[in-house]
């Protein structure tokens, strides 16, 4: 074999290895799309097509009434109403108090902030799960209603998050930018809020996102949460327990519309972001 | 005067940065500390949610209740004809005595989790609680399996897209996909590729290529569960790790390749000698970053499995809602905390990890 034909040889295999992980990535989120436009018919086709096709000749044949279907469904709706708002909510609570804790942590001398590291980056890795019925019982005694314990309890995977990041960021910026402005006699505090906090709007947008998509995904504290209060159901919850339109045990049709809804502005937030995203959930385990 | 002002202005500094400080570490206390110190109090009491029986102290009854296991020999059948073991006539398996019949009952009554052979002979584990110690079983095998794929997978996809080609943007957007789904999107959407008939993309798949007769029922049968289970967490959780693993790439020096190349050695000795050793560090984090994530595994459990098979979280879940028994999911949560802590602590120290 000629030199040149190994580097053929080479290069198509590389692009073969490229294309199965193109297609091991990508194909379930297609086989979700394709199955959104079947039928009930079509989905009970054996075996099942690729495309939607038409049982009895074959033809394609797209269907888009699950879409429909789920945008006049109120349980949808209501939870897609719910996580925007508990999503958002928390997002804000963790970015304004995570910003703070952050700046302290990033560019101020005290004592007692090694301690305060080690406690933020532990409670990174703290596993929601071992508090939930302690949750569970301060959320009943308090009487809090289901969305408002899930901004406040989000906090506890939001909040050290994005106080861990922030603080990497806040610490790579140069302390010359500090001294200046203490020169020109700004307090520590108008240094923070009016010169180093517009430097770390890109560092607030991507933990900001990052946050928000894991309070979009989160569901042990939702279902536990909302089993007393349905109408506080968030998206997964809502999918979870998704009952459709056209009789059927589980919807699926239906099902994989509303997996595609909801993934579709995830996914194109993401692409946009997609450096920055990147960057963060790189800063925030990399560093770790 | 120059000293005491300056001194003046590190005071101001120390009182600022407790100010910031404070409402994140309150929100802390109020959302962690807080409530870890009820459930491990609770953990000791048999509080039940919404009942009126009184809430006791109880020691260490939830935990006796939860890890107590024993593990028994299970004799086998003779067949009084021949005088050799019995054997079952349909399966052609070797038949033993059943494990009920050596479990202690008083006072405690302990049932069978799982059985296992030995030299050829057959144990049965016994347990008050046998749901939870499955539980934390299936959890660990989750969680070695999940992680061994996705470092796998995630070094592959990290070290294809590290390298220069047309096109690999878009690589990397395309890789972000599966992390952008949520959870339990993804659950479901694998949920409708298992489906039981030739409807279900696997079944369909497994039936064209001769492989499967086109009816297994992944999430029914009890060895496909955790496999089918495994591979939606690997699926979604791949990426993640691929982008931990490609950060840790580009810190590399490209200068070591080349003058790797110019001393003649093989890609393959580059990769063992230069990639995998500086890789390192950046391998150690991502692991154990999945790991303490997978020990804490809930949705796809839950959503696929249900209460067919625990994780131990979805057991938790469980015995909280649905049996609200409010001391014993403590117990459970404490037990959780310990195990994860346990992993914690493990790592950092096997792997040399800097938290600096």
């Amino acid at each position: 074999m000629t030199r040149d034909q190994k580097k053929i040889l080479k290069k198509v295999l590389f692009y073969l290895v490229l294309a199965i992980i193109v297609i091991y990535l990508l194909f379930p989120f297609y086989w979700a799309i394709s199955s959104s436009l079947k039928t009930e018919a079509q989905l009970s086709m054996t075996p099942a097509t690729l495309i939607p096709r038409d049982p009895d000749t074959g033809e394609i044949s797209i269907f888009t009434r699950n879409y429909k279907a789920i945008f006049t469904n109120g349980g949808f709706i209501r939870g897609l109403i719910n996580s925007t708002i508990v999503a958002t909510s928390t997002t804000i609570l963790a970015l304004l108090t995570g910003s703070f804790a952050a700046f302290a942590l990033g560019k101020l001398r005290f004592k007692g902030k090694a301690p305060a590291l080690y406690t933020i980056l532990a409670m990174t890795m703290f596993p929601q799960v071992t508090v939930l019925s302690g949750l569970y019982a301060v959320i009943n005694a308090l009487n809090l209603s289901a969305r408002v314990s899930m901004i406040f309890t989000y906090l506890l995977f939001t909040l050290p998050f994005t106080t861990w990041v922030l603080t990497s960021f806040f610490r790579d910026l140069p302390d010359e930018i500090m001294q200046s402005a203490q020169v020109d006699g700004a307090t520590p505090f108008q240094t923070f809020h009016m010169i180093l906090l517009p430097l770390t709007a890109p560092a607030l947008v991507t933990t900001g996102l990052l946050s928000f998509i894991q309070a979009w995904n989160e569901y042990l504290f939702a279902l536990t949460f909302t089993s007393i209060d349905v109408e506080a159901r968030t998206v997964p919850v809502a999918i979870q327990y998704f009952s459709g339109e056209f009789a059927r045990q589980e919807p699926f049709g239906e099902i994989m519309a509303a997996a595609v809804v909801v993934t579709i502005p995830i996914v194109v937030l993401v692409l946009i972001f997609q450096k920055r995203i990147v960057a963060g959930l790189t800063a925030g385990a990399v560093k770790g | 005067m120059a000293i005491s002002s300056s001194s003046n202005l590190a005071k101001e500094e120390q009182k600022l940065a407790f100010k910031l400080l404070l409402p994140a570490f309150l929100i802390l206390i109020i959302i962690a500390l807080y409530p870890l110190g009820q459930v491990f109090y609770t953990s000791f009491t048999n509080r039940e949610f919404a009942s009126s029986t009184k809430t006791e102290f109880v020691g260490l009854d939830n935990y006796q209740a939860l890890l107590s296991f024993t593990v028994k020999e299970l004799d086998p059948i003779i067949d009084q004809e021949t005088g050799e073991q019995a054997v079952d006539e349909e399966t052609g398996e070797k038949q033993f005595q059943r494990p009920i019949r050596v479990l202690p009952r008083d006072p405690h009554l302990y049932r069978p989790a799982f059985e296992f052979s030995f030299f050829g002979n057959k144990y049965v584990v016994g347990a008050r609680t046998p749901d939870f110690i499955r539980s934390v079983w299936n959890t660990l095998v989750f969680t070695f399996f999940s992680v061994f794929f996705e470092t796998l997978l995630g070094l592959i996809v990290a070290l294809v897209v590290n390298s220069e080609f047309k096109g690999r943007g878009a690589m990397r957007a395309v890789m972000l996909v599966p992390w952008a789904v949520i959870t339990v999107v993804s659950a479901r959407m694998w949920e409708w590729m298992f489906e039981p008939t030739r409807a279900g993309l696997f079944n369909m798949l497994g039936d064209r290529f001769g492989l499967i007769d086109g009816s297994y029922s992944f999430l029914s049968s009890a060895n496909l569960q955790l496999p089918a289970i495994i591979a939606v967490d690997v699926w979604k959780t791949t990426p993640f790790m691929a982008l931990l693993i490609l950060a840790g790439l580009q810190l590399i020096p490209n200068e070591l390749y080349e003058a790797a190349e110019v001393d003649g050695a093989s890609k393959f000795r580059q990769f063992f000698n230069i990639t995998l050793p500086l890789l390192k560090p950046s391998l150690a984090v991502a692991l154990i970053f999945r790991t303490l994530d997978a020990l804490r595994v809930f949705d796809v459990f839950q959503v696929m499995l249900s209460q067919k098979r625990y994780s131990m979280a979805s057991f938790n879940y469980f015995q909280l809602i649905s049996a609200r028994k409010m001391g014993m999911a403590s117990a459970i949560g404490v037990i959780i905390f310990i195990i994860i802590f346990a992993f914690a602590i493990l790592y950092m120290k096997s792997l040399g990890v800097d938290t600096e």
